[in-house]
């Protein structure tokens, strides 16, 4: 493809940028405290597919964006790139995790039971319309148990191991620095698991949906129930400089598994930062998929890795808006030779269609 | 929070590795609040960091055992070198505050230094405490949303 420099409309594209940032008014730290506390799902949507986890950034790149998520991903993921990595957090295991919420769609009865937490599954989606004409919405309290919930739930996997229902993998004892990891090396085919599933963590929620969901109506052998899902709060455990191993503080995360059934019983897997049940369903049917021998491109790896890449795929998309004005023109060039030379050699014309504008 | 195999108390009941838990969780004002009493009792200190950076967050995958990185998280941190008794200290939150990190790293050089014991005891004990009742009061919110689903 052919790229030219091209010159002018300097004032223009200024005056285009200030009407876009005029149109979206003043940006103020009650704005983006406003965005952070009120739109949490959002803000976790961008965090998991910028790859990095700072809710007021998140926030403040929304605000920024006035909303436009791949716009808000790509300033978090800019962001990123001015930070220095100042270390590697321990490994989270599935017990160390501050569960609010954890189902199972396969088996009823889970070591630990079925905790619904914070979640619209089994409500009416109603908009209270009312809001608009000044009566506000205020939230029923929840009416607390008396003793608290568990803060750690037990394992469903290690469950279905013991009695035999699933394979039994031996865990990988890896240090975290030696992790492969896609932010200091390519994606390469056929990817190591480690980086497919960092790539599902920090993809793009619309396109991992979309692509899942082909795969869950027939473009593929997946018929996914969902075998646990969890929404809760992972602790960054950092070292001390004498070697301690301390809790920094907690992140919001969401994990799910999926599991199907062919010869026998298969799980796929996805985790992601922040609270994002859809991303993790689809993104564990991926997995799930792109092991099976199937012909579909929801089920190839390299397919689904390179195209749900937030910032690559949104980059490459609006970058065709941007002047292809030599591009273009060698094409209309090429075009008008060809015709030019089927006159000259006495070709008859080829039938032109009245509403197509002659080049 | 993350516990040290061989822990062992190092104010009242907490291990050092609770200390840090407390601090990093604890009310940020409450803990920048004794870090400014802390240091009219340590000498001259020097600051080796005060920086937000990133930690990469690996997660272990359920199915196959596998870890990989979930992504990074943006972290403050502090180090901070005491002259007059040649002890160092250390802080690091998950965010942006590094206030926070440098009243966590002047708390925890003030441990090492053995100084300020009774006000750092109180902070740690009141911050547990307040620690312990939100994750309590969060839990009790989610056990009320236990299910027993039938199937007919």
């Amino acid at each position: 493809m052919a790229y030219v420099a091209t010159r002018g409309g300097e004032h223009a594209i200024e005056q285009a940028e200030r009407l876009f940032r005029s149109d979206l008014g003043k940006i103020s730290a009650a704005r983006v405290s406003e965005i952070k506390t009120s739109l949490p799902y959002l803000v976790d949507r961008v965090m998991g597919e910028a790859s990095l986890y700072e809710p007021d950034l998140a926030a403040l790149a929304l605000a920024q964006a006035g909303g436009e998520l791949s716009e808000a991903v790509l300033l978090l993921r800019a962001y990123r790139t001015t930070q220095p990595r100042i270390g590697y957090a321990k490994t989270i295991e599935q017990a160390d995790l501050f569960t609010v919420r954890r189902i199972s769609a396969a088996f009823k009865d889970i070591p630990g039971g079925q905790i619904l937490g914070p979640t619209l599954d089994y409500s009416h989606r109603l908009l209270r319309v009312e809001v608009l004409t000044g009566e506000d919405y205020v939230p029923e309290p929840v009416i607390a148990s008396e003793t608290p919930a568990p803060a750690e739930q037990p394992s469903l996997t290690a469950w279905q191991k013991a009695q035999g229902l699933i394979a039994d993998h031996a865990t990988d004892d890896v240090a975290p620095e030696n992790i492969p990891d896609l932010t200091r090396e390519p994606l390469l085919f056929p990817a190591p698991r480690a980086h497919k599933l960092q790539s599902l963590a920090r993809a793009e929620t619309g396109g991992v949906l979309a692509l899942g969901y082909s795969t869950m109506r027939g473009y593929g052998d997946i018929h996914p129930t969902v075998n646990e899902l969890r929404l809760a709060e992972a602790p960054v455990r950092l070292r001390h400089p004498n070697g301690t191993v301390f809790n920094a503080g907690r992140v919001r995360v969401s994990q799910a598994e999926i599991i199907t059934k062919s010869a026998k019983l298969e799980l796929g897997f996805s985790a992601t930062f922040g609270w994002n049940e859809v991303k993790v369903i689809s993104a564990a049917t991926l997995d799930r998929a792109s092991a099976q021998d199937a012909p579909h491109a929801a089920s190839t790896e390299e397919f689904v890795l390179y195209h749900t890449e937030p910032v690559e795929s949104s980059g490459f998309c609006i970058h065709f808006k941007l002047p292809h004005y030599v591009t273009f023109q060698s094409s209309l060039d090429a075009i008008r030779r060809v015709k030019a030379d089927n006159v000259e050699n006495g070709k008859a014309p080829e039938p032109v269609n009245e509403k197509e504008p002659a080049l | 929070m993350a516990h040290e195999p061989d822990a062992v108390p190092v104010v009242g009941t907490h291990d050092h590795s609770s200390i840090l838990g407390i601090l990093a969780s604890g009310r940020p004002e409450r803990i920048k609040a004794c870090a400014e009493q802390v240091l009219l009792e340590l000498s001259e200190i020097s600051v080796l960091k005060n920086r937000t950076g990133l930690a990469m967050l690996p997660f272990q995958d359920t199915v196959e055992g596998t870890s990989f990185h979930l992504g990074e998280v943006l972290v403050a941190e502090a180090h901070i070198h005491v002259a007059g008794v040649d002890v160092e200290g250390y802080g690091a939150v998950v965010g942006r505050d590094l206030e926070h990190a440098m009243a966590m790293a002047v708390i925890d050089a003030a441990i090492s230094a053995k100084r300020a014991s009774v006000a750092i005891g109180v902070l740690l004990d009141a911050e547990a405490s307040f620690i312990e009742e939100q994750e309590k009061t969060r839990l009790r919110m989610v056990e009320a949303t236990r299910v027993q689903m039938e199937t007919f």
